[in-house]
């Protein structure tokens, strides 16, 4: 009874919004609080339909306590059971146990996730008010809310989901629902809107409560530090990015221009700063008044010379569609920073798109700690276990799988170069096709992916590509992915979330593709972390099923250059548990980058946090007057000429749009200021310490220069003959994107301190 | 220059309101308590009143200078006797090696990993040099005292060992106390050590002024004047420490069509003064070798010339104001390679408007840096050699030739002050000046930023409550 007791007061504790310690616990606690909750859904079963209704009014009615969690898990899984047909495991209750209190579930991939999460989020609604349900993509979120939604209703909780085409109207009513499915794109996309809007009634969220992650480890580990950003005002492209896109393209490497060790930063040469400016006809291209012609000219030869077609991006329906690392697919709305994106267009000839000044920007880990409670699931949160507690405070707890896994991991094979993995990899598809055995082939790129294809058409082997270019035939390919003899080449795209049932769609001869073993998964390249390749195995014996992957990667490879592995196995036999090792130090080391850059954005957040309740005081109060209160005479003149109504009204709408300046203003400063701040080093002092010191000043500077910016613009007023304030700035606020931080031109901090990483991986690899 | 300082930070009830912040600098300030109590536990063995005596012979050789860095224990050789300096002395030897050692070059360059080995390096280093040095010093000891009462009461193998013992295990309990203050308190425990140990002198310098005023040695007006110039003093020296060349350097723009506001961001601030008090330190260590060897190998060469090298001495000033120039430009050489610098900002787009990258930034950086570390050196010895001539005057007898002249000279106009020294002790040497006023306004900075972060942190927090009422 004491486990059981501990545990439910520490799920009640997290419930009510208290954080709970950082105690293991094992998994016999959580036995007890299983076996009163069967026991409670046996009851269930049993009662008829008016009956159910009274227990679930009841429920409803009672304020959040202790002995109710069994009672809503109980209910949730009796509902599931109703009306879905499908009966809760114990482990998946396991896994909701965890979530409800506050955890990370890691739960293998294909033991159902989806419908495990039910009872947990049925609990933190009725302790927290709310949950938002975050899910990879605005499919997943439909499909989720339609397909859950009817337990939802029948436990009288409303549920309502967000997707990229809706109305700000449609998004509002959503949001007001107690359980929404949403992807975080959408709503950290509208807490920004939010965050602009010049009136009450544009907004559309709700107070944020809890949050539920689908897939944690990708939001809040991969993509945790991508910004999401909102831009407006609207401004045109440099007409110079064909120029210099065609002038990039005659520079050549090491005589006009170089590329630092790791493929990550451009410069340009002497020779090439010389063509340069004689085709710009610029004069001195180092000149401060030349800052244009320079950025333009080192963005193209960025676009030109590191970003590749078909691996970092695609052209699609006219437009260059980013992919993503992780996923393997179009990152939909990613963008390089602006002049870089103009200049990846001016490169394949495109037409320019428009690009905006920052008015907001946060970042998914920071939109996170918006959340009062969090938790989530994942198939592979073990090896990020540090760092989810680090950083979120969040444990990560192993749901045992409800049949044993029998999948066979085979050892990688290594070669030299890409050109014998490549002949390798065809040898061993033909002599596993030919049993009839389906085969999985992750790769690392389009471009990979379709290398690989021209040699399989040749080889006469039939198989499908699933790559960016052609997701609308994901499902169908997928569909038939685990059929007699089928052989997908796919990218990462196979990866995460993908259920490959064995014998296709319907199942046909799945007990001969059983005796033949199952799934086979062959990863072409290891990934720098090794969550992604642990993603591309789990699509292979699910459920209990038998399978089997390996890994054929080659010195060749992206991640062994550009980690300097291949230069330090140069004269020695290379060692297949080196990779693993590796992959270990990278992603240790990423940890501790993303630490020190969190150091660096946490001043910022806080900033932006007090910013933002500055404004909304603005925005919901209407009656403080900076006017009023700091230069009375102009109020009153402005007063008898508009009326006090209509003044308020205006000045409202005027500090807000003050507001935004500022911050967005603000916001570019501190991007400049991030670019040089490590060279206080040079004058003895410590760049943290120097950045929180200046961006602390320049904030408070912010602040205090607001009231005076206000009244200014006051007394500048102009009114047009209607009696319409004139000088009022229309700003296109819609544009909303993601940004990549991973290949950002002008080395940002991160960039510089990943150069760590190449050396460290080195070290160990040659064992010095 | 100075810059604007927040008045929202610098409080220091700031301090005290602050939990976390509080308590790092009540760890700090215990610690530094645990050392100064240490200071006055005794090695055993000795006989301190025949030491005291000893070092008032000996004012001006290396060890009434290392007795700066230990905070005094050297003299009442208590077991923090050698202080943190053996520790300083390995953290330059290591600091050089990295320029010649590969494998250390190597380490050096690769981020907080390689800083750790080299600190453990370091470490070890120490502790090799102050068994060394504290058996040289047994030795020393056995060997000293000449006519007076013997300063070791029993000389032998055993006392030798025990003070060995005894002084290590003292210095390496320092240091683990200055890294612990680095790590949970606040500021550079080791800087700090230093620091305190130098400011626990002045108590007593406050009262033998006041005594000096109540025997009428001094009137009021010579401490007030007194007191006048050491204010202005420590203020041009924070003057000077804080003041840089901030040269501007353009980075392409990331944010397309956007005024510059407020200024340039980004510059390389190269400091008037960048090797800080180390200088010094060599220089004073090189030229009181001769005096030193002196007291060693007593004989008639090496007595003439530690005579003319004594403190005050025309030649010992020569060599001083020599090897601190020299020194102030060798360590800036060391810690600055113009040209490393240079190719770092073109690598990420960056360049100082009007010159190209590479080569001629290069160029231009160095220039601009020889001539702030000739500015540099000059203050140096000025700072370093002032107090010495309001100590002891200007000797200029010794000087061949128009010496015994310029002697009689001076002395007929009634400047012979220039020569004698106003017999005014000066309180901070130039060393200790530069010391202490470095390590508070590093400190400072350290307890700054950690105000900020608090009060930012505040609003972090702020934020997830009022959610959670949401």
């Amino acid at each position: 009874m004491t486990a059981f007791n501990e545990v439910s007061a520490r799920i009640v504790k997290f419930l009510l919004g208290l954080r709970p310690g950082s105690v293991r616990e094992s998994g016999r606690s959580y036995d007890f609080l299983l076996q009163q909750i069967n026991r409670r859904r046996a009851q269930l079963h049993e009662i008829d339909g008016t009956q159910l209704q009274a227990i679930i009014h009841e429920l409803r009615c009672q304020a959040w306590n202790d002995s109710l969690l069994v009672e809503v898990f109980a209910l949730a899984a009796d509902q599931t059971e109703r009306i879905l047909g499908l009966r809760l495991f114990d482990v998946q209750l396991l896994g909701a146990l965890v979530m409800s209190e506050g955890k990370v579930a890691e739960m293998q991939t294909g033991e159902g996730k989806t419908l495990a999460a039910v009872p947990a989020i049925c609990a933190l609604t009725l302790a927290s008010g709310g949950v938002h349900v975050l899910t990879a993509n605005d499919y997943l979120a439909q499909r989720d809310a339609t397909w859950m939604g009817d337990i939802y209703r029948s436990l009288h909780f409303s549920v309502g989901y967000v997707t990229q085409q809706m109305t700000a109207e449609e998004r509002r009513k959503a949001y007001a629902c107690d359980v929404v499915y949403a992807t975080p794109n959408e709503v950290g996309f509208d807490f920004l809107r939010d965050q602009l809007c010049l009136d009450p009634s544009e907004l559309v969220h709700q107070p944020f409560h809890s949050v539920l992650f689908d897939e944690i480890d990708s939001i809040l580990i991969d993509e945790a530090r991508i910004p999401l950003v909102i831009a407006g005002g609207d401004m045109t492209p440099p007409e110079m990015a064909h120029r210099c896109a065609t002038i990039a393209r005659r520079l050549r490497l090491n005589t006009d221009y170089g590329i630092d060790e790791y493929a990550r930063n451009v410069h340009l040469l002497d020779a090439g700063a010389a063509k340069v400016e004689t085709a710009l006809r610029c004069g001195n291209l180092y000149d401060l008044r030349n800052v244009q012609p320079l950025t333009a000219i080192l963005d193209a030869l960025h676009a030109e010379a590191l970003l590749r077609r078909d691996v970092d991006y695609i052209v699609k329906n006219n437009a260059i569609e980013l992919v993503d690392e992780f996923k393997g697919r179009i990152a939909e709305n990613r963008r390089w920073a602006a002049g870089l994106q103009t200049a990846v267009e001016a490169k394949e000839n495109l037409p320019l798109k428009k690009q905006g000044q920052i008015l907001g920007a946060i970042t998914l880990e920071n939109l996170t700690a918006l959340y009062p409670r969090i938790c989530g699931m994942t198939g592979t949160a073990a090896t990020q276990a540090e760092e989810f507690f680090k950083i979120y405070g969040l444990e990560v707890v192993a749901i045992p799988t409800n049949r044993p896994m029998i999948r066979v991991d085979e050892k990688d094979l290594l070669f030299r170069t890409k050109a014998d993995k490549e002949q390798a990899l065809v040898e061993e598809i033909t002599c596993v096709h030919a049993t009839g055995r389906p085969i999985l082939v992750g790769t690392a790129s389009v471009a990979e992916s379709e290398r690989l294809s021209a040699r399989l058409r040749q080889a006469g082997i039939p198989h499908h590509v699933l790559n960016a270019r052609n997701d609308e035939a994901e499902a169908q390919i997928i569909a038939q992915a685990g059929a007699l003899g089928a052989v997908t080449i796919s990218t990462n795209m196979a990866g995460r979330g993908t259920d490959i049932p064995l014998g296709g769609t319907p199942p046909r001869q799945r007990q001969t593709i059983l005796d033949l073993g199952g799934l086979y998964v062959i990863g072409t390249n290891r990934h720098e972390s090794r969550r992604i390749d642990h993603q591309l195995r789990g699509r292979s014996g699910r459920q209990g099923d038998p399978g089997s992957s390996r890994f054929f990667i080659s010195l060749e490879d992206d991640l062994m250059e550009r980690f300097g592995i291949r230069e330090a196995l140069r004269d020695r036999t290379p060692e297949v548990e080196a990779i693993e090792h590796v992959q270990r130090i990278i992603e240790g080391q990423n940890l501790e980058i993303r630490q020190t850059l969190r150091k660096y954005e946490q001043i910022i957040e806080a900033q932006r946090r007090i910013i933002h309740a500055k404004r909304r005081d603005v925005l919901t109060a209407a009656d403080r007057s900076v006017l009023a209160s700091h230069a009375p005479e102009l109020f009153q003149r402005l007063c008898l000429d508009l009326g006090g109504i209509r003044l308020a009204e205006l000045e409202r709408r005027l500090t807000l749009m003050k507001i935004d300046e500022a911050w967005s203003n603000y916001l570019a400063d501190v991007a400049e200021l991030r670019c040089g701040i490590h060279w206080v080093s040079l004058g003895g002092k410590n760049p943290l310490d120097e950045y929180l010191h200046q961006t602390a000043m320049s904030f408070e500077r912010l602040l205090n220069g607001l009231d005076e910016q206000i009244i200014d613009a006051f007394s500048h007023l102009q009114l047009d003959p209607h009696g319409e304030w004139a000088g009022l700035p229309g700003l296109d606020r819609g544009a909303t994107w993601t940004y990549v931080i991973n290949d950002q031109p002008f080395g940002d901090l991160g960039e510089r301190m990943a150069k760590a990483i190449v050396q460290l991986v080195s070290q160990t690899i040659t064992g010095q | 220059m100075p810059e604007e300082r927040s008045p929202l930070f610098s409080s220091i009830k700031n301090i005290f309101s602050i939990p976390d912040l509080r308590n790092r600098v009540l760890f700090m300030l215990g610690l530094l308590a645990v050392y100064r109590i240490g200071a006055y536990i005794p090695t055993p063995g000795i006989n301190h009143s025949a030491l005291e005596q000893l070092f008032q012979a000996q004012s001006g050789t290396i060890f009434g200078f290392l007795d700066i860095f230990s905070g005094g224990n050297l003299r009442r050789f208590s077991i923090f006797a050698l202080g943190i300096m053996p520790y300083i002395t390995a953290s330059i030897i290591l600091q050089l090696a990295t320029l010649v050692v590969p494998h250390l070059e190597k380490l050096s360059k690769e981020g907080e990993l390689g800083r750790r080995k080299i600190t453990q390096y370091t470490r070890y280093l120490t502790v090799v040099l102050t068994m060394f040095q504290g058996f040289m010093t047994a030795v020393a000891l056995e060997k000293s005292g000449g006519t007076g009462p013997q300063i070791v009461e029993a000389p032998g193998w055993y006392f030798r060992f025990m003070v060995m013992i005894t002084l290590t295990t003292g210095t390496a309990f320092i240091m683990w106390v200055g890294e612990q203050i680095t790590e949970r308190g606040i500021g550079n425990g080791i800087s700090l050590i230093i620091f305190a140990g130098i400011v626990a002198g002045l108590p007593r310098a406050i009262h033998d002024i006041i005594v000096n005023v109540q025997q009428r040695t001094w009137s009021l007006f010579t401490v007030i004047i007194l007191l006048v110039v050491m204010i202005l003093v420590v203020a041009a020296v924070v003057f000077v420490e804080r003041g840089q060349r901030k040269i501007p350097v353009q980075y392409a723009k990331r944010v397309v069509g956007r005024k510059v506001y407020g200024g340039q961001a980004t510059h390389l601030p190269l400091r008037v003064n960048s090797g800080g008090v180390i200088p010094v330190i060599f220089a004073a260590s090189i030229v009181s070798i001769p005096s030193t060897l002196g007291v060693v190998f007593p004989g008639t060469f090496m007595k003439s010339l530690a005579s003319q090298l004594a403190q005050g001495m025309p030649l010992y000033n020569l060599l001083y104001v020599t090897g601190i120039i020299f020194f102030a430009f060798f360590y800036v050489s060391i810690i600055f390679n113009p040209m490393e610098v240079a190719d770092n900002i073109r690598k990420y787009g960056g360049y100082i408007p009007g010159i190209r990258p590479g080569k001629r930034t290069a160029e231009f950086i160095d220039r601009i840096l020889s001539r702030l570390t000739a500015a540099g050196a000059i203050y140096l010895v000025l700072v370093c050699l002032l107090p010495e001539f309001l100590m002891t005057g200007f000797k200029v007898q010794p000087i061949p030739v128009i010496g015994p002249t310029l002697d009689d000279f001076l002395a007929s106009i009634g400047m012979s002050w220039v020569t004698t020294g106003l017999g005014v002790t000066f309180y901070f040497g130039g060393t200790s000046l530069l010391i202490v006023v470095g390590v508070a306004m590093d400190t400072v900075q350290q307890i700054e930023s950690q105000l900020i972060m608090r009060h930012y942190d505040g609003f972090l927090k702020k934020g997830r409550i009022r959610g959670r009422r949401g």
